[in-house]
């Protein structure tokens, strides 16, 4: 068969009705027929891509049959309890809230976090001050790999970022994912509770590029959005009636004190522009075909499926399972 | 200076020092990520007293073994 041209609609779903109804059949037979559990677990952040998983599960299963489970912590959005109710009324699922804040504090989550920032910037006070780290845009299009600045943003709303040296980096990555951690357990204990499968919530950007935390965030049983760009997670959105509210918010962190969108955090582009790199990467279309249809210049479309290739192999690791064929 | 940095990079790598020749393009090769990229900042500041400072970041300086050297040749001279 040959390739079709690149096409900036090229990643729309052929039919959206369709690819739920191959998601819904597959989940429902892993679940049921292969993992052998009767329900699913969600946690839901009030996110799209959390909502999507929940509203795939409610068809699969049945509302019944899905437990949503927000799972907040002192440094979370307020907005996001809203949206997560809102979504569970419209789908009509039983839904928990378990702040982790206490096992976070149990684990010195946010004392060691803390601690590292503070020998880099020793005016941060936690108790006042916010705190994110990122990578600046002067970085972005360099051919090195990512190197990370933290930036306090400071009670007065002033600021200073500096590059964080390798110790202090891994810590405060560490620390920080003490949260998507502790959502993990928390998840399948609800789900052990109830002979339920936990139904993870990345999607093919986050899976493929490793923006997940291993046994956090990407420890599930199935992940029934994992090879959905975002563009079609908002296709799928739209399909299954996700509050619009939810499909217009700016997907962000959610991890660090000060606000930050995904896009900084991470992808540094839009998700409609990456989707389109991305597919034409994956699909071997040529940076020269791909720049044309973008309106770029094909130094730059090459120099982003460079980084693309080095962040897959760079996060192979998350991807790999605990290796035991000794 | 060169045999230095060359253990030290087979040293966190695991890689062969002989893998690891002058030219060889450490992170196109996939030798060295991020966190290697942080280590020899570190090991460079640590063992060798160069400061890296953020503008030095540069593919230019970082690509090779040979462009390290020079890239701390040139920061260890003072400049006139």
């Amino acid at each position: 068969m040959t390739k079709p041209e690149f096409n900036k609609d090229i990643i729309k779903l052929k039919s959206i009705s369709k690819t739920i109804e191959q998601i819904t059949t597959k989940l429902k037979h892993d679940v049921g027929k292969v993992l052998k559990r009767r329900g699913a677990v969600v946690g839901i952040s009030g996110g799209i891509d959390s909502s999507v998983t929940l509203a795939i599960a409610v068809k699969a299963f049945g509302a019944k049959n899905v437990l949503g489970v927000m799972l907040p912590e002192k440094d979370s959005n307020d907005d996001s309890k809203e949206f997560a109710l809102k979504l569970a009324e419209k789908f009509g699922v039983e839904v928990l809230e378990e702040n982790i804040s206490g096992a976070l504090e149990g684990f010195e989550c946010y004392t060691r976090r803390d601690e590292a920032v503070k020998r880099i910037i020793p005016k941060f006070n936690p108790a006042k001050d916010k705190m994110k780290i990122g990578i600046p845009e002067a970085f972005i299009n360099s051919n090195l790999p990512p190197v990370f600045f933290v930036t306090v943003v400071f009670e007065d709303g002033s600021e200073q970022s500096e590059r964080l040296p390798m110790n202090e980096y891994l810590q405060i990555v560490a620390a920080s994912n003490f949260k998507q951690r502790s959502r993990m357990t928390m998840l399948y204990y609800h789900a052990e509770a109830r002979h339920y499968a936990v139904i993870g919530t990345p999607n093919k950007h986050e899976v493929q590029q490793g923006f997940f935390v291993k046994f956090g965030d990407g420890g599930a049983d199935v992940m029934p959005i994992g090879n959905l760009y975002k563009t079609q997670v908002y296709e799928l959105a739209r399909e299954l009636g996700i509050p619009n509210e939810i499909i217009e918010r700016t997907p962000t962190t959610d991890t660090y004190t000060a606000e930050q969108t995904q896009e900084e955090f991470f992808y540094q582009m839009p998700f409609e522009m990456m989707d389109l790199l991305w597919y034409g990467w994956e699909n071997n279309y040529s940076a020269a075909e791909v720049a044309k249809v973008l309106a770029k210049e094909e130094v730059e479309v090459e120099k982003i499926y460079k980084n693309f290739d080095r962040k897959r192999k760079t996060t192979e690791y998350l991807r790999l399972p605990p290796i035991h064929n000794y | 200076m060169k045999e230095q940095i060359r253990a030290f990079i087979s040293e966190i790598t695991f890689i062969d020092k002989e893998t690891i020749t002058d030219d060889v393009s450490l992170f196109e090769q996939g030798i060295f990520d991020s966190m290697g990229l942080l280590s020899l900042i570190t090991f460079i500041d640590e063992e060798m007293g160069v400061k890296t400072d953020d503008g030095d970041l540069t593919e230019e300086n970082f690509k090779s073994i040979n462009t390290i050297v020079s890239f701390l040749e040139r920061k260890k001279t003072p400049a006139n």
